[in-house]
């Protein structure tokens, strides 16, 4: 069995002043299994950062279910832990007091606090920073310690949000390679929401594209390339067909909400 | 080497420059016989005034007595203005409920109190502390309150997601992160309170500054009475600074390093 189980998924919002019903997320049904590294990309209101926001059980689902582990999630738990995409680290606690802080709040008792935030910062490469704030940190390595604050509560699935949305092109791409380093050290199943194509293809095992108005899938697509992978990768053939096909889909959604612009 | 000296204290040299040139400036008005020293006495006469104050004990008595109803009034300004703040701030309900008092305290003076209070507390120091507590209140309630309610949404989801209840991430979350504008407001009460003292005092109390000020100056003794004020000043200065220091201090997380 698939270790997340999305059925039928639906989230409407009530928009606050017109008290219109709006469809963020509609008819989704996904499966991932254990281990494998999903990304989700699709342009921006297609319900992408809904739909995981949704597993991390920070939204609460209008229709369908979703299930880890064969378990119903019905608000954030152990088993699960989001990478944000901006500040959202403690501005007031150094690198190991945000490491710490989500160990805290799941009152972890798999021995001493310390140690195990220290192990993870050095997993994320910065051992000598351990004592900084994050305004004393670049944003590369402000997004090393949310990836590190995640990690250290051992959850089965990590869930990331844009986590590299705010860097340069370059950062992004070093911090991808990154990411995929501690994913294979780590082992956890991860889904990761982007809205970068190359990203999307370089990070997966598979890729979920979604489309807008209301958000839904629209094609799952398994990326074969070879792990480990480096930037190597970027200038293969393989990877050039699916750029190809993913930018098509995203052409596709952009024309329909140019029509949509002119319409109103 | 001065000049460098100069770049880099620049605001403090600045400063003190005028201060000394004013009271320079005060010291040759008066013995040229510019102006009155009926109306302003001169920094010479105060300073010896000072000394004489000062060894007789009244200044010790009167800064004493302030000081007294200052730390009385500051003290459960704090305590009542950060609890209500802190309840205002985290629930909604209390923000609305205390709403029309805040809007009283804002529009009307709150020395129009004055009289009340010496009807239910009579002339002395419960009414120098109930009027300076009413003065304090404000800033240290409002800071309060908007720091709780105006809590980081991303880093209470961020809490949220680790499995964080509404008491941790109000402990962890809400609470750390308006330490810096709790103690803004504090430094704003710490000038209120005092303010409020040596206003009480000035209308009834047997000692304190504000008591010297109004009792040498029904005597018409300027001097005297400079002396008081110049007290006054700079108590307010000093204890207005000691806070903003405690203020960079707490919101160092705030600021970029190299500043």
């Amino acid at each position: 069995m698939a270790q997340i189980e999305i059925r039928d998924l639906g989230i409407d919002y009530r928009k606050p002043k017109s008290n219109e019903v709006f469809s963020a997320v509609d008819s989704v049904a996904l499966s991932v299994e254990k281990g494998e590294f999903v990304t989700i990309v699709g342009s921006s209101g297609c319900g992408k950062s809904t739909l995981l926001m949704a597993v991390a059980g920070l939204v609460s689902l209008t229709r369908g279910s979703i299930e880890i582990d064969g378990k119903r999630v019905d608000g954030p738990g152990p088993d699960r832990a989001v990478v944000f995409q901006e500040a959202s680290l403690l501005p007031w606690r150094s690198v190991r007091g945000n490491v710490k802080f989500g160990l805290e709040m799941q009152r972890w008792s798999g021995g001493d606090l310390n140690e195990r935030a220290m192990q993870m910062i050095r997993l994320v490469g910065l051992g000598r920073f351990s004592d900084y704030h994050p305004h004393q940190l670049s944003g590369g390595m402000r997004q090393r310690v949310n990836i590190a604050r995640a990690l250290a509560v051992d959850p089965e699935v990590l869930l990331m949000d844009e986590p590299f949305g705010a860097l340069d092109a370059q950062t992004r791409e070093i911090m991808g390679t990154e990411l995929l380093r501690i994913w294979e050290r780590a082992k956890k199943t991860a889904l990761f929401v982007t809205h970068d194509i190359d990203e999307a293809i370089f990070l997966a095992d598979k890729i979920v594209v979604m489309g807008r108005n209301p958000g839904h899938i629209k094609e799952v697509i398994k990326v074969d390339l070879p792990r480990p992978r480096n930037e190597a990768i970027l200038d293969s053939e393989e990877f050039h067909e699916l750029r190809k096909r993913l930018r098509a889909h995203l052409a596709e959604d952009m024309s329909s909400m140019q029509l949509v612009q002119e319409v109103a | 080497m001065i000049a460098e000296l100069f770049y880099r204290r620049q605001a403090l040299v600045l400063g003190t420059l005028s201060m000394i040139g004013i009271v320079a400036f005060w010291q040759i008005a008066v013995d040229t016989g510019f102006i009155n020293p009926f109306f302003i006495s001169t920094p010479s006469q105060v300073a010896v005034e000072f000394m004489a104050q000062f060894e007789d004990g009244s200044v010790a008595t009167n800064v004493a007595a302030t000081l007294y109803c200052f730390a009385w009034s500051l003290g459960l300004a704090a305590v009542v203005g950060i609890v209500l703040g802190m309840l205002a701030g985290w629930f909604a309900d209390v923000e609305s409920a205390l709403e029309p008092f805040i809007w009283f305290k804002y529009s009307a003076p709150t020395v129009a109190f004055y009289p009340l209070f010496v009807a239910w507390l009579g002339y002395g120091r419960p009414t120098i502390i109930a009027i300076a507590f009413l003065f304090a209140l404000t800033p240290i309630y409002a800071n309060t309150l908007s720091g709780i309610k105006n809590t980081d949404r991303d880093l209470a989801r961020a809490a949220r997601s680790f499995g964080a209840k509404p008491l941790d991430i109000f402990l962890r979350v809400a609470l750390p992160g308006s330490v810096p504008v709790m103690m803004a407001g504090l430094r704003l009460g710490v000038g209120r309170a005092l303010t409020g003292v040596v206003v009480a005092e000035l209308f009834g109390a047997n000692a304190g500054l504000g008591y010297a000020i109004t009792y040498y100056g029904q005597l018409m003794q300027t001097t005297k009475m400079m002396v008081s004020i110049v007290i006054v000043v700079v108590l307010g200065v000093l204890l207005t600074q000691i806070l903003s220091f405690l203020e960079t201090r707490t919101d160092s997380w705030r600021v970029d390093n190299n500043r």
